[in-house]
């Protein structure tokens, strides 16, 4: 299978007033065409800064992005900021936690919608009209066409990231990027729009990356799943392989950790002690041994390389999860 | 102290020395070996700049330039410090006041704010002098010390609004915090709730603008005087301004001495007050 | 129009919330009903879970319990108290065993105060002890909570993290020593990882203080690892209240087993039965006649739009106002 999206050895740095920041530290990723992925972690796992530098849309000036990135057979990371820009919208796009601050809240849905058809795809007036009811049945909407003349702020949650589905959805992307997409959003709504995406990508081709902290979104949602953790992918398999064999200790302790609506009612929930290590100063051997229930001494001093297990699961740590390795449970 | 000189950038520095001098004139203007600021040298009445005994020269009257805007700048900066302080004050007390309780009140004197902060500025305060400072019987002139007074009061009454609304502002946006609906659920007083809690966080916003405001009176005292209703006989940087309006072509140097002045340590408030904000806000950003 | 059947008796609970009703004035001359005839009792060492999504008056509620919010009508009766009908001293006074723990974290806590200085308030505002009693408690207090007193009393709460911010507004809210502690998503602004230890830490002090917790979410897996009961609202009004085991076992309501069916569980081979509930909660000015939620509702009829239901037990301990409950 040929792939979409092709990240090699993607760092980005930040320059603080505390010294570099390393926010995203070599990471490789692969995304298959027509496949989903999810990119999992907590708040400073650098999730959304990797997604971010990967679309080109990290430019501030104490910024530095290293790596290679592949896009649909275009090199992205040597493109200049406008032809980068030309891909958004045809070749891949964006939607965001946040639907009302990504939406312009003094124009109208429709002008804001028929914007890129116009531009980008050159229609005329009408066409863009019809088109734009077309993507708002097809987001689901009732009443297209009363929708148009409505303002944001006039929308529920749920209805803006549908708008901001169509707005993304408009030129037909490769590849979309869906980043915190249900966050904002109640539950209820929450599973209509993963539902709805699900079947978009479906429906009309796309590649999805799809970036979030929950593992439950993650789940139902996605084909393959890659966790970071401090800035790097610390394991990465196919989703039903993740969930069903994980090697790396620090999903095992985050899934345990995370309330689960199967578990029995009041049971006390294992933690993970401690925190992320700091990101200017990270120590040298595997971030995550300080707070790792089975971290013996190499784990402090060596930096583990992402591995290659059987049936293309990838993970970094020194002892996995599942080998019978003799382990030193502290 | 020198942590926070370094956390200046140049214009602020540069600022912040400006408005240092400014006030160590302030405090000794009376006792540097200069010209009476009142008395002119009918010898040299409109010398120009660097002349022999009047390094700024002096006025088509032969006031000495550089004098009077030392001494000038007492009270001027005085007119600003104290119409500022007191209309600040009072202005804070009542948008914090009014903020906290909501409701009619606030509603009142959000109205009330509204209404001052459409007129102009400057209309506003020469509307004030000109009603407050009209002697009955054209003959006798109004007493120069009265005359300060009317004018820092009709000042004040220009400050109160614009630092009530940012004191207003600051106080909705705080008021509705989670902290202060702990502290009230945890048996707090209001006023303690007010002064402890809403009024340490509502000051760095007032300070800020309170150096904006200083500016903005400064200007004011200039342009009263220009409008022929400021200090006239008295040594402000406004009365130099206003005794040469009509005929400042004649020795330019004495209209542009006391504007540039003026100028200079208004942009220098405005520089420390826009530095103050930015400093607000980014600290508001890390939280 | 009493709906009152699923309240018990007098003498074992701390709290009981008889018709409690919130108003608001919204622009444009409209009144929201936030709260809506809302009954319901809290026995002592409980954890009652409020649950619902944005807008169905949970927080509100929470409020109008401490008589933040003022209720528009209905009683609040704690301990011994009647809430709404103290005076102003006396509140402040009763307002002391119960306290409150916010959603976020950061908000909770004034910025310009140190840790000594806000977890020290309450006692400051009630005079309790000297200064150095007070100091001994504030540091068995974050002890307590998890905290090393001597890292962290003198920094500012800035210079903390979420979890760790939440964790002195809970040894604040345990400073006067509450019967009650009403949480309103006390781990929702969390990292996920982080809302275990809070969730754990709460159930301890519930132990260590014999407390009484009312656990104000919208999340339902994060509510089945703390909660003894569930009252499920929606639009202001209770769908269903009963023990946790029940809701989640055999919910009644045809908005409970909704919100139970769309959370996501962390499995790729479990299939979700996917209950037809679609749109978004209508807008609680103008909400729906009879039955509330009767528009999203796979089995509304007629009678859903003209009769409101009344709580009814359908199993021992489990109440839903639904005229077609599950089965």
């Amino acid at each position: 299978m040929s792939s979409i999206l092709k990240l090699e050895n993607l760092k980005v740095r930040f320059a603080t007033h505390r010294g570099q920041l390393e926010a995203v530290r070599g990471v490789d990723l692969e995304v298959e065409a027509g496949t989903s992925i999810g990119i999992v972690g907590e708040s400073g796992s650098g999730k959304t800064v990797m997604s971010r530098a990967a679309m080109g849309l990290l430019t501030g000036s104490n910024v530095t992005r290293e790596g290679r990135i592949t896009f649909d057979g275009k090199v992205l990371s040597d493109m200049s900021r406008d032809e980068v820009r030309n891909e958004f919208g045809t070749g891949m796009a964006m939607i965001f936690q946040d639907p009302m601050t990504a939406l312009n809240p003094v124009r109208r849905i429709g002008s804001q919608l028929q914007e890129s058809l116009r531009v980008r795809l050159g229609m005329s007036r009408k066409e863009a009209k019809a088109r734009s009811i077309e993507l708002l049945t097809l987001v689901r909407i009732p009443e297209p066409a009363r929708m148009l003349r409505k303002f944001p702020s006039q929308l529920s949650g749920g209805m803006r990231q549908r708008i901001m589905i169509a707005i993304a959805i408009s030129c037909n992307p490769k590849l979309l990027f869906a980043d915190e997409p249900t966050t904002a959003l109640d539950v209820t709504v929450q599973a209509q729009i993963l539902e709805l995406l699900t079947d978009l990508r479906q429906e009309l081709n796309m590649t999805m990356v799809l970036v979030t902290h929950d593992l439950g979104v993650v789940a139902g949602n996605t084909d393959y799943v890659a966790v970071m953790y401090a800035g790097e992918i610390v394991e990465q398999a196919p989703t039903t392989e993740l969930f069903a064999n994980m090697k790396m200790p620090y999903t095992e302790a985050l899934f345990k950790s995370i309330p689960n609506i199967n578990m029995k009612a009041g049971s006390r929930l294992p933690v993970i002690e401690g925190r992320l290590p700091d990101p200017t100063d990270r120590p040298p051997g595997c971030g995550f041994a300080p707070r790792c229930n089975y971290a013996q001494d190499k784990c402090f001093t060596d930096h583990p390389e992402l591995e290659v297990a059987k049936d293309g699961h990838l993970y970094r740590c020194w002892f996995p999860l599942g080998d019978s390795i003799q382990r030193k449970v502290s | 102290m020198r942590k926070l000189w370094s956390t200046l950038n140049l214009p602020s520095k540069i600022s912040v020395l400006w408005v240092l001098l400014v006030f160590f004139f302030v405090v000794t203007g009376n006792f540097l070996p200069l010209l009476d600021p009142t008395e002119y040298d009918p010898d040299a009445s409109g010398v120009g700049l660097f002349s022999p005994g009047h390094f700024l020269g002096t006025d088509i009257n032969g006031y000495d330039l550089l004098s009077n805007v030392i001494n000038g700048a007492r009270i001027s900066i005085l007119i600003a410090l104290v119409s500022v302080g007191i209309g600040g004050l009072i202005g804070s007390a009542i948008g914090i006041g009014s903020a906290y309780v909501r409701g009619k009140v606030d509603l009142v004197v959000n109205l009330f704010f509204n209404i001052l902060l459409s007129i102009p500025n400057l209309v506003l305060g020469l509307a004030l002098v000109a009603i407050l400072a009209t002697s009955v019987d054209p003959s006798i002139p109004i007493d120069p010390n009265r005359r300060v007074f009317i004018i820092i009061f009709s000042l004040t009454v220009v400050i109160i609004p614009i630092l009530g609304r940012i004191a207003r502002g600051a106080t909705l946006s705080w008021v509705n915090r989670e902290f202060i609906v702990a502290a009230r659920s945890m048996g707090m007083k209001d006023r303690h709730i007010i002064f402890k809690h809403i009024v340490p966080n509502v000051l760095p916003a007032i300070y800020a603008v309170i150096f904006l405001a200083i500016g903005v009176v400064i200007v004011a005292e200039g342009a009263l005087s220009l409008l022929g209703v400021g200090i006239i006989d008295g040594v402000s940087w406004g009365a130099m301004i206003g005794r040469v309006a009509g005929d400042f072509t004649y020795a330019p140097q004495s209209m542009y001495v006391p504007v540039i002045v003026l100028a200079l340590t208004v942009i220098a408030f405005n520089q420390i007050g826009d530095h103050l904000r930015s400093q607000l806000d980014s600290r508001e950003g890390k939280i | 129009m009493s709906n009152h059947a699923h309240l018990r008796k007098d003498s074992d609970v701390i709290l009981r919330v008889e018709d409690l009703v919130v108003e608001f004035k919204v622009p444009g001359n409209k009144v929201v009903n936030a709260v809506s005839q809302v009954s319901f009792d809290v026995k002592e060492g409980e954890t009652l879970a409020v649950v619902g999504e944005s807008g169905c008056g949970k927080t509100t509620l929470g409020k109008a319990l401490l008589q933040i919010q003022k209720p528009k009508s209905g009683t609040v009766r704690f301990s011994n108290n009647e809430l709404t009908a103290l005076s102003k001293k006396d509140l402040r006074e009763a307002r002391t065993s119960i306290q409150m723990i916010f959603q976020d974290p950061i908000s909770s806590l004034d910025p310009r105060m140190t840790v000594r200085q806000i977890v020290e308030e309450p006692l400051w505002i009630w005079s309790k002890g000297d200064e150095n009693e007070r100091l001994e408690k504030v540091k068995s207090l974050l002890n307590n909570v998890g905290l090393d007193p001597e890292l962290v009393l003198d920094r500012k709460s800035y210079e903390f993290s979420g979890g760790q911010c939440q964790r002195i507004s809970i040894a604040r809210s345990l400073a006067l020593e509450p019967k009650m502690l009403i949480c309103d998503e006390p781990v929702s602004a969390l990292d996920v990882s982080i809302q275990a230890q809070i969730l754990n830490l709460l159930n301890d002090m519930k132990e260590r203080y014999g407390l009484t917790l009312i656990f104000i979410s919208h999340d339902l897996s994060v509510v089945k690892a703390i909660s003894t009961r569930i009252m499920v609202m929606y639009l202001g009004k209770v769908c269903e209240i009963g023990t946790t085991e029940s809701i989640y076992s055999k919910p009644a309501h045809h908005y409970t087993a909704a919100l139970i069916s769309s959370v996501p569980v962390p499995d790729p081979t479990y299939k979700t039965e996917r209950t037809p509930i679609t749109g978004e909660p209508p807008s609680p000015v103008d909400p729906p006649s009879g039955c509330r939620f009767r528009t999203r509702c796979p089995a509304a009829t007629e009678l859903c739009a003209t009769e409101e239901p009344m709580l009814r037990e359908v199993s021992d301990g489990q109440f839903v106002a639904c005229h077609y409950p599950r089965a």
